[in-house]
């Protein structure tokens, strides 16, 4: 999960570009409903597979929050064919390598190996798939490794600490509500029924989409795809999270006591659509112009202007239901929390009042081009981007669509996205300190 | 761009052929150029995508500070505008036009680095030279940029991660250049002056001891031609370097315990003294490696992490640098079971003697350094990256090219004559940060106890 502030590439122009990488994609379904994308890039003789599924921790429920985030461990500790470890000595004395990430709307699968060892990688994900062998003795250590990663995170990223607290108040219905690795007495409890069930209903050949990208060839990997991965039986299509959250009407405010932290940490959500929404790409645009690059209004104004925050970010992720949108500051040494604040609130009101310029928009649709070409450096880059579009956008040609969308937009529409969404009514605020909440004038 | 192409000093020029990938990974195509002024030049085009990487690096660093912190101050006040235009108004173009321009210190080495789109070459050239020949060292930006760096300094006590190999570095390479800590203490960093910037700026931002690194989409001619004349007035000589012996294995056992009364686990560092970048073993001692922490199978990670559920994960690594580095192992674990994590990391390593390596283990760990290999080297900017390595280490093309041959070359027997010259095995330095109240009867007994609090200036 190092999933922040990645976003940006995915929705760049660059049109010339664009249409050559478009002409190369070619897609295939298997009977079963396994879909698959290939591009072809013979630039290293390398090839990898993503491997998207449509569960992430917004398909959990109170008592198993976090357990996407534990099966994506669960798939590496053993099959039917390759036992416990037999996936990863396999891969790695072929030349490969993987991992993988959880977010609240997917789990993502990632192999990286030499190109002729297609074959095999494709054999080891589907016994996983075909025939997780769930050992009790395995979930038990491995509820220890995630505990471990679980306690590391909050340990060493106060953004962690503070987002966990953030979302749990914004969200009290929908299932965003809790973070992504889960409550640690879930991760302790959970039954092997509950990962047996999870399986199965999960991971079935119509609830994935796989990438592959590199030195390889559209028909070799439609041949092994066949061979390795149409005798997987689809299953009944999981249930859809129906949960709406309620519209927020007042602000939230938390607090987070750590001992350690040298200046306080802010964080301010609002209450935004979804991906594929029309106010997308606006949204995508004023968290651009708040806070990326140092000529960005918050870095220019808060960091070096006014000198109110050591560094600060805005962080809006894609989402398959409406998600938040993020501003983090760390306070500079001796500005209290409230100073820090009203500096953002101050900034934001101008641009709700003011709007943004023509420059500053340009500067953004720029950006994202150059951004672009960097993510096409790279047959990972190429893999995750075409991937991550067909899931959040039902389609991996929204990505080909993005700069017209992007190009249509005009400064109005960003003033009128921060009028719309950037309101205290529809805020949670966190912040996390060193001072204890409580104390002697109070209770 | 410029058409007309002329050789402006050009005393030396490399040419490496063009591999093909049948014959395993090799290097691209490079030219290596060095100007009059002693300005040496790499240049490797790479045209898969429309952007160039640039690096300009310098053979300065940490190792080269009066005061400590101040090679890091030097570079990052580089980009804080130039005597041309001030630090807002450069940052303004660069946004722009989706540029990224960054400058840092390390070690041994200093840098200014930029990512670009291809056509705006001429523009990011120019400005990257005004930042390393003619930068503003204005007063106001020295002072806010310094007061930035002050609290970054503070709020990285916050991170165990973020400060235990400081920590470690500093205990082991004791009396040696390489303890040096690169960002600083808060002590250092408040004595530094923008005199003090300037001046090393003037003493080792020189011709003679400078790269410009360009790989991407261009034209080899033409930008030789323009880099040429761009830099052909920058003079200056830096002084000689004094050589650096090889740092040492300390003489005993030591652990130093970095107390944070709020951790939730304790993370720790357990290594001794390890080998220079140009070691000819370094191929072969990096497959050992992998075996013993450098990949997911590799037995520290299977036992701290697979069979016993103690981390998230365990690892180990050697770092170099031009005259030797360090070996180290490194992993975290909850607070109670901090002396069964760091003992069994003791035995996992202690396998790499009392039961060596056998040939499949070898085998699987070739296959992976090969197979992982090329992309590694995939984008300009990691091209941009390994040529800097090649000026600063002083090895060339062959590192890649001789990659799989070395790898290959590794059997059982050279495998534990390996162990036995390059893995430290005795006066094992240890650090380990957590709170001390709890942890501290358990770690005292692995070599010297030292205790610091985790928000004293290191």
């Amino acid at each position: 999960m190092k999933k922040i502030a990645i976003w940006s590439l995915l929705s760049a122009l660059a049109l010339p570009a664009l249409g050559n990488q478009e002409d190369k994609v070619q897609t295939f379904s298997l009977d079963n409903g396994m879909k698959f994308l290939v591009l072809e890039d013979h630039s290293i003789p390398n090839a990898n597979s993503y491997l998207f599924w449509r569960v992430g921790s917004r398909n959990e429920y109170p008592g198993i929050t976090g357990l996407s985030h534990f099966f994506e461990h669960m798939m590496f500790n053993g099959a039917k064919k390759y036992g416990p470890k037999e996936f990863d000595r396999t891969m790695e004395a072929a030349g490969g390598s993987n991992n993988a990430y959880t977010t609240e709307n997917l789990t993502v699968y990632t192999n990286w190996f030499p190109a002729e060892q297609l074959d095999l990688i494709f054999e080891l994900e589907a016994d996983r798939i075909e025939h997780l062998a769930i050992d009790p003795q395995m979930v038990e250590s491995e509820r220890g490794v995630v505990i471990s990663e679980r306690s590391t995170g909050l340990e060493n990223s106060n953004f962690r600490a503070i987002w966990e607290e953030v979302k749990g108040s914004a969200f009290r219905a929908h299932p965003y509500s809790w973070s992504v690795i889960g409550h640690e007495s879930d991760i302790e409890n959970w039954s092997l029924q509950d990962l047996v069930q999870y399986h199965k209903t999960y991971y079935a050949p119509n609830n994935a989409v796989m990438v592959v990208a590199g030195d390889v060839t559209v028909d070799e990997v439609k041949k092994l795809a066949n061979k390795h991965f149409a005798g997987i039986p689809a299953q009944t299509p999981p249930r859809e999270v129906h949960t709406v959250e309620p519209e927020q009407k007042g602000e939230r405010r938390v607090y987070l006591h750590k001992a350690s932290v040298s200046s306080p940490n802010l964080m301010m959500a609002f209450h935004v659509p979804n991906s594929r929404h029309e106010d997308y790409y606006a949204l995508s645009v004023l968290a651009d112009i708040l806070a990326t690059g140092n000529s960005s209004r918050l870095q220019d104004s808060l960091v070096f202007s006014q000198q109110l925050a050591t560094e600060l970010f805005a962080y809006f992720p894609e989402s398959i239901d409406p998600n938040l949108f993020y501003i983090y500051a760390v306070a500079s040494p001796g500005t209290t929390s409230a100073q820090l604040e009203q500096g953002i609130i101050a900034q934001l009101q101008k641009i709700k009042k003011e709007g943004i310029t023509e420059q500053e928009l340009q500067k953004v649709k720029n950006r994202r081009l150059v951004d672009f070409y960097r993510e096409m450096a790279t047959i990972n880059g190429k893999a995750n981007t075409l991937g991550t579009y067909e899931m959040y956008f039902g389609d991996y040609r929204a990505l080909f669509d993005a700069p017209t969308k992007l190009e249509a937009l005009k400064v109005a529409d960003i003033q009128r996205v921060a009028n719309q969404y950037l309101k205290k009514a529809n805020r949670t605020v966190g912040i996390l300190d060193a001072q204890e909440d409580s104390h002697e004038q109070d209770l | 761009m410029n058409k007309i192409y002329k050789v402006i000093g050009c005393i030396s020029l490399v040419c490496i052929s063009l591999g093909s990938w049948a014959a395993g990974f090799s290097l691209p195509k490079y030219e290596k150029v060095t100007l009059q002024n002693g300005l040496t030049l790499y240049l490797m085009e790479q045209h898969e995508v429309q952007l160039i990487d640039l690096v300009v690096t310098v053979k300065a660093g940490a190792v080269d500070d009066s005061k400590a912190g101040l090679a890091k101050l030097t570079a990052a006040n580089l980009i804080l505008g130039t005597q041309q235009l001030p630090r807002a108004e450069l940052e303004a173009k660069l946004d722009f036009i989706g540029a990224q321009l960054d400058a840092d210190a390390e070690l041994e080495y200093s840098s200014v680095s930029a990512s670009l789109a291809s056509k705006d070459l001429d523009q990011v050239l120019q400005w990257v030279k005004d930042s390393l020949l003619t930068p503003a060292f204005d007063d106001q930006e020295f002072a806010k940029h310094k007061q930035r760096y002050l609290a970054n300094l503070q709020q990285k006590t916050e991170s165990p991660k973020a400060v235990i190999k400081d920590y470690f570095n500093a205990q082991l390479f004791k009396g040696h250049p390489y303890a040096a800590e690169i960002d600083g203490s808060n002590t250092s960093v408040a004595g530094i002056s923008l005199a003090d910037v300037k001046a090393f700026h003037k003493r080792w931002y020189t011709p003679d001891n400078t790269a410009v690194i360009v790989a991407g989409d261009f034209d080899t001619k033409q930008l030789k031609s323009k880099l040429s004349k761009l830099f052909a007035t920058w003079q200056g000589k830096a002084p000689a370097r004094a050589k650096l012996t090889t740092p040492v294995q300390p003489k005993q056992a030591q652990v130093l315990l970095v107390d944070k009364p709020d951790a939730v686990e304790s993370t720790f560092m357990i290594g001794g003294a390890g080998m220079a970048m140009s070691n000819p073993d370094y191929v072969a001692v990096s497959v050992i490696n992998t075996i013993l922490g450098g990949r997911f199978t590799s037995w520290l990670n299977d036992e701290l992490r697979v069979n016993s559920g103690l981390t998230y994960g365990a690892r180990s690594r050697f770092e170099s640098h031009q005259q030797g580095g360090s070996f180290y192992i490194s992993t975290f674990t909850k607070t109670d079971t901090t002396k069964q994590a760091i003992d069994l990391a003791l035995q996992t390593y202690q396998k790499l003697w009392k039961q060596g390596i056998d040939q499949s283990t070898l085998d699987s760990a070739k296959a992976y350094v090969k197979g992982q290999f090329p992309p590694n080297y995939e984008t300009s900017a990691q091209l941009a990256s390994l040529m800097s390595d090649m000026f600063i280490y002083g090895f060339d093309e062959d590192f890649i090219n001789g990659f799989s041959e070395r790898v290959n070359a590794l059997t059982v027997d050279k495998s534990q004559s390996l162990i036995e010259q390059y893995f430290p095995s005795q006066n094992l330095q240890f650090v380990v940060v957590g709170q001390a109240e709890i942890i501290k009867d358990w770690v005292k007994g692995y070599g010297q106890l030292q205790q610091v609090n985790i928000q004293d200036s290191e």
